[in-house]
C-alpha cells in the first residue's frame, strides 16, 4: 500500500512530517500566530514590524516550508499595496496640512504616503503571522488548539465547522480545475487577463458546487449525530479524544511564556510609554531624505 | 418467543420536495433484530431514499411529503434526535465524499465516537480496530481526499463500523473496493452478523458476494417493495429477477441455463461452493 | 508509432506517496484495454497521467508522439485523449448539459457552427436525449450523469478514451448500456478504449487486453483470457478471475477448459464435456 509518507497537508500548503513545527503543541502555535498578529496593532515603527516579517520568513523556513508556495501571495501583497498607496494618493486629506513633494511629475503629500507605507507595513506582518499559521497547520490543530484554552464548545464547533467546509471548498475548486484541463483548459499557457477571467467564471459552478456541498454536510453531519450541545442526548460527556492525544510539555511553556513576555512588553512600551511611534523611524527620516523634504 | 423488529415501516410514503412523484409508494417492511437484509433493485427505484427513512435523515434533515410511519426498534424516527439516531443507526452513505466531514481520515473516524460520547480509552482502540478492519490503518493521517476512490470507501465503512451502531446500513458499499476487498466486506458483515447483536441492511448492485449471507432480499421496484423473500426462494425465480433488472450470481445463472437445456434439475446455487459441488456432481456423477 | 506509451513512468504526490513506481507499457490504436489491480494500487493516478492531468515526477508519457509533460499540448492532447473521471460528479461542472458538452469544444476555440453540431452528435452517440439539454446535469440519475460525462468527452473527438470505472453504482441494464457503448465506439468508429474497473465480469466480457497494476508496477499485462488464468498472480493484487471463470478452474480435472470468461461459454463448454461423456458412454455401451 502507500509509501512512507514524507509531509502533511495543512490548510494553506504542504508541509515535511519532520518540520520542528511539529514538535510543538497546537496550542503554541496557535499562540505564535496570536502574537504575531497582533503585536503589529500596538507598533507603528515599520523597521520593527518587517522585523517581525524576518522573523515569520525564518520561522517558515526553520520549519521547512517550501518557500517557492509563499510566492502565490505575492499578487495579494502586490494589490493592497496598489490599493493603499491610491488611496493616499487620491484622498490625501486636507491639503494645507500637509508636505507636498514631487514625484514623476506627480504631486504627493508625503504624511499619507508614509502612513500608507506604516499601515501596510502592519498589515503585512499580520498577513504573515497567518500566512505562517496556515500554511504549517492543519484543521485538527486548531480545533486541539481551541478545546485545550477551553474555547466554549460552541465557537469551536462554528469555527472549525466553517474551516472544514472551507477545506472541501477548496478540494472541490481542485476538482472542478482538474475537471477543465480535461476538457482543454491550458493554465499554463494563458494570459493573466485570461486567468482572471477565468476565476470569474469560477464563480458559477463552485456556487452550485458549494450548495450542493452543504446539503451534503448537513446530512453527514446529522447522520453522525453532531449536534450543537456539547453533550449528546444519549446522556453522558462528548468525548475529546483529539486533544487528549496532545500534550503540553517544558518546550511549549517555555516558548508561550516568551511570546507573552514580548508581548506583554511591547504592551507595556507603548501604552505606558508611549514607544514604537514611527517618530523614531530611520526609515521616515530616510523618506524624507529621498522625496528631498 | 416473540421477534424483536429492529425496523418496522407502515404504510409509508414519501415524495422529494421538488420532486413531482412519490420516490416510495405504501411501503411496508420489517427486518427482525440481528437479521441480515439485502435490498436490491434497478437504479433510481428508491433503495436509498428507504435507507434515508430508516436512517431518520428523512424526514429530519430533507424536506418532502410524507405519509406512514418508520420506527426503529419501536419508536418512531422523526421523534428521535439526531444523536440517539447516530448510535442506533450508522448509515454508510453511496457516495463516501458525501459523507466525510473531517480532513483527516483519523478524524474521520473519530468524530462519530466523539459525537455519541464513547469513552476516550476506547476511542483509540476503536480506531485502530476499524481501520485495520477496512485496510485504511496506513492512512490516518491523510486528508480523506487525497486517496484512491475505493480508500474513500472503505474510509466511509470504518468511520461508521467504529460506532458500533446497532442498525448498520450499508449503501452499495463496495461498488468501489477491489474484488478480494468485497470479500473483505462481506467477511466483515458474517462476523458482525454472527455475534448476533447487530441488524445489517445491505444494498447492492452486485449480489455475488453478499447473497448467501442474507436471510432476507427485498426488492426495490419503482418506488415499492415488491418481494421479500430468503435469497434461495428468490433467486429461484429468476425470471421475475431478471425482469426487474436485477444481476444474480453469474453461478445462479450458470444452473438456471443448464437447467432450461435438461442438464442440470437441483436447486440453484448461490455460492461459489455450491456451484462447485454441483458441478462435480453434475460431470463426474455423469461418468459413474 | 503507437497511441501511448508509457516509459518507466513515475509519480509521486506531494505529501510523498509514491502511486507509481516504473510503468511501462504501450497501447496501440484500436485496442479495448482494460485496467484492473487493488484500491490505490495506481490505476487512477496513471490514467490521469497518460491523458496529461498529471505531469509525472519521472519517466515520460507519449501520447501519438507527444510528450505530455510538454507545456502549451494540451489542446493538442485533448483532441487525442479524453479522460473521464471515477466520479461523474467530479467532471460535471456546468449548469445545462449543452454547455456541459460543449465545455471542451468551447476551449478548443471551434466557431459556434461547428460546435454545436459536435455537441449534438456527442449527445446522440452518448444517448444524451437533446430534451435534456436544459436540464442541470447535478440533478440527473446517475446513469444519465455518467453519459453526459462521457459526452461531454466525446465532443472533443478524441481518438482514445479513458473511463475510470464506467459501471461504478449502476444497475444490470445501465451498465451493459454504457458498456456495449463503449464497444460500439470501439468496434465502429475505431476508437481506443481504456477502462478502469473492479468488475471482472465486465473486464472479460468486453475487454481485449488486460493490465493488472500492483502498487504502481504493472503485474501482469496480456490477453484477457489469459491473465485469467493466474488466478494466483492475480490474488496479489487482490482481484480474482469472474465467477464463471473461478468456477470453470475447478474443474478443470473434469476435462472443462480453465479459460472462459463468460456465463455463455461456460455453458458451451460444460455442454460439450457432458456431450463427450455421453459420446464415451454410448460407444462403449454398444460396443
Ligand atoms: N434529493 C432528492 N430530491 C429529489 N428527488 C430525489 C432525491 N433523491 C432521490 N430522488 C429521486 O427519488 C427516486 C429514488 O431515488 P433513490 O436514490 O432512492 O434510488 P436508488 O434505488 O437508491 O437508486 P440507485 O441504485 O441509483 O442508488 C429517484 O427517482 C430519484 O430521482
Ligand atoms: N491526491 C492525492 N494525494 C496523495 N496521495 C494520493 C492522492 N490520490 C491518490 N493518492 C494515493 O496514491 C495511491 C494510488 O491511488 P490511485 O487513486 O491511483 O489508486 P487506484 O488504483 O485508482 O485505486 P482505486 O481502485 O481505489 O480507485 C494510493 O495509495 C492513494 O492513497
Ligand atoms: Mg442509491
Ligand atoms: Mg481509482
Amino acid at each position: 500500500m502507500p509509501k512512507a509518507e514524507i509531509a502533511k497537508k495543512t490548510l494553506l500548503g504542504v508541509v515535511p512530517v519532520d518540520s520542528p513545527f511539529y514538535r510543538f503543541h497546537p496550542a503554541t502555535r496557535l499562540m505564535l500566530l496570536v502574537f504575531l498578529s497582533v503585536t503589529p496593532l500596538f507598533v507603528d515603527l515599520p523597521e520593527i514590524n518587517l522585523a517581525l516579517i524576518a522573523v515569520a520568513l525564518f520561522l517558515l523556513r526553520w520549519g521547512k516550508v517550501q518557500l517557492g508556495q509563499i510566492k502565490r501571495y505575492l499578487p495579494l501583497l502586490f494589490t493592497v499595496a496598489l490599493f493603499m498607496f491610491t488611496v493616499a494618493y487620491l484622498a490625501p486629506g486636507d491639503r494645507a496640512m500637509l508636505t507636498p513633494f514631487k514625484l514623476l511629475g506627480l504631486t504627493f503629500y508625503l504624511e499619507p504616503i508614509w502612513w500608507a507605507f506604516v499601515s501596510y507595513c502592519r498589515l503585512i506582518a499580520m498577513l504573515f503571522g497567518a500566512i505562517l499559521y496556515f500554511s504549517t497547520n492543519r484543521e485538527r490543530d486548531l480545533l486541539v488548539a481551541l478545546r485545550t484554552i477551553r474555547l466554549p464548545f460552541a465557537a469551536s464547533y462554528v469555527l472549525a465547522l466553517s474551516l472544514r467546509s472551507a477545506g472541501m471548498f477548496m478540494e472541490d475548486f481542485a476538482t472542478i480545475r482538474e475537471a477543465q484541463q480535461a476538457r482543454g483548459l491550458d493554465l499554463e499557457s494563458m494570459s493573466i487577463a485570461d486567468k482572471v477571467k477565468l476565476y470569474t467564471m469560477y464563480a458559477v459552478p463552485l456556487f452550485a458546487v458549494a450548495l450542493r456541498r452543504a446539503d451534503e454536510i448537513s446530512n453527514a453531519l446529522f447522520a453522525r449525530g453532531y449536534t450543537l450541545s456539547a453533550r449528546p442526548a444519549t446522556g453522558g460527556k462528548r468525548s475529546d479524544y483529539l486533544r487528549k492525544q496532545y500534550r503540553l510539555l517544558a518546550r511549549d511553556w517555555v516558548a508561550i511564556a516568551a511570546m507573552g513576555l514580548v508581548f506583554g512588553a511591547v504592551v507595556a512600551l507603548r501604552i505606558g510609554w508611549g514607544a514604537f511611534t514611527d517618530d523614531a523611524s530611520l526609515l521616515k527620516a530616510l523618506f524624507r531624505w529621498g522625496v528631498g523634504v | 418467543m416473540t421477534v424483536r423488529w429492529a425496523v418496522e415501516v407502515e404504510d409509508f410514503s414519501w415524495r422529494y420536495q421538488q420532486a413531482r412523484e412519490f420516490a416510495l409508494r405504501d411501503v411496508h417492511l420489517k427486518i427482525p433484530e440481528g437479521s441480515f437484509t439485502l435490498v436490491v433493485g434497478p437504479n433510481e427505484s428508491g433503495k436509498t431514499t428507504l435507507m434515508l427513512a430508516i436512517k431518520g435523515l428523512i424526514p429530519h434533515s430533507l424536506p418532502g411529503t410524507l405519509r406512514g410511519t418508520v420506527r426503529v426498534f419501536g419508536q418512531p424516527v422523526e421523534h428521535t434526535s439526531a444523536p440517539v439516531l447516530a448510535k442506533r443507526v450508522g448509515y454508510v452513505f453511496g457516495d463516501p465524499e458525501a459523507q466525510f466531514t473531517a480532513l483527516t481520515v483519523e478524524e474521520e473516524i473519530l468524530f462519530g465516537l466523539e459525537n455519541i460520547g464513547v469513552p476516550e480509552e476506547e476511542i483509540g482502540e476503536r480506531i485502530r480496530w476499524a481501520s485495520e478492519l477496512t485496510m485504511v490503518a496506513d492512512l490516518l493521517d491523510k486528508p480523506p481526499y487525497d486517496i484512491s476512490g475505493g480508500q474513500k470507501q472503505r474510509v466511509a465503512i470504518a468511520s461508521v463500523l467504529a460506532m458500533r451502531p446497532d442498525i448498520l446500513i450499508l449503501d452499495e458499499p463496495t461498488s468501489m473496493i477491489d474484488p478480494l476487498g468485497k470479500d473483505q466486506v462481506v467477511q466483515i458483515c458474517a462476523e458482525l452478523k454472527a455475534t448476533g447483536s447487530m441488524t445489517i441492511i445491505v444494498v447492492e448492485h452486485n449480489v455475488e458476494a453478499f447473497a448467501h449471507l442474507a436471510d432476507q432480499v427485498v426488492l426495490v421496484y419503482r418506488g415499492q417493495v415488491v418481494r421479500v423473500a430468503p435469497p434461495q426462494e428468490f433467486f429461484e425465480d429468476l425470471a421475475f429477477v431478471a425482469q426487474h433488472e436485477v444481476s444474480p450470481p453469474q453461478v445462479t445463472t450458470l444452473f438456471a441455463l443448464l437447467r432450461e437445456r435438461g442438464l442440470y434439475n437441483g436447486a440453484l446455487p448461490l455460492t461459489d461452493e455450491e456451484g462447485i459441488a454441483a458441478g462435480w456432481q453434475l460431470l463426474a456423477g455423469e461418468g459413474r | 508509432m503507437a497511441l501511448i506509451e508509457v516509459e518507466d513512468l513515475r509519480f509521486q504526490y506531494p505529501d510523498g506517496t509514491l502511486a507509481l513506481d516504473g510503468v511501462s507499457l504501450t497501447i496501440e490504436r484500436g485496442e479495448f484495454v482494460a485496467l484492473i489491480g487493488q484500491n490505490g494500487s495506481g490505476k487512477t493516478t496513471l490514467s490521469k497521467c497518460i491523458c496529461g492531468l498529471l505531469r509525472p515526477t519521472g519517466g515520460r508519457v507519449l501520447v501519438d508522439g507527444i510528450d505530455v509533460a510538454k507545456r502549451g499540448v494540451k489542446r493538442e492532447l485533448v483532441r487525442r485523449i479524453g479522460y473521464v473521471f471515477q466520479n461523474p460528479d467530479h467532471q460535471l461542472f456546468n449548469s445545462e448539459v449543452y454547455d456541459e458538452i460543449g465545455y471542451g469544444p468551447k476551449n478548443l476555440g471551434l466557431p459556434e457552427r461547428e460546435r454545436d453540431a459536435l455537441i449534438r452528435e456527442a449527445a446522440a452517440v452518448a444517448g444524451v436525449h437533446e430534451s435534456l439539454f436544459h436540464e442541470h446535469p447535478f440533478f440527473l440519475p446517475k446513469g444519465l450523469r455518467q453519459r453526459v460525462a462521457i459526452a461531454a468527452t466525446l465532443a472533443m473527438r478524441p481518438q482514445a478514451i479513458v473511463v475510470d470505472e464506467p459501471t461504478t453504482g449502476q444497475d444490470l441494464r445501465q451498465s451493459l448500456e454504457v458498456m456495449d457503448f463503449l464497444s460500439e465506439l470501439w468496434r465502429r468508429q475505431g476508437h481506443t478504449i481504456v477502462i478502469v474497473t473492479h468488475e471482472m465480469p465486465i473486464v472479460a466480457a468486453y475487454a481485449q487486453r488486460t493490465i493488472a497494476l500492483c502498487q504502481g508496477r504493472v503485474l501482469i499485462d496480456g490477453p484477457t483470457r489469459e491473465v485469467f488464468t493466474h488466478a494466483d498472480l492475480l490474488a496479489q493484487t487482490y482481484v480474482k478471475p469472474p465467477q464463471a471463470t473461478r468456477l470453470a478452474q475447478t474443474w478443470t480435472a473434469l476435462g472443462v477448459r480453465p479459460d472462459v470468461l463468460t456465463v455463455e461459454e461456460l455453458v458451451a463448454e460444460l455442454e460439450r464435456v457432458l456431450a463427450e461423456r455421453r459420446g464415451v458412454g454410448t460407444r462403449r455401451a454398444g460396443s
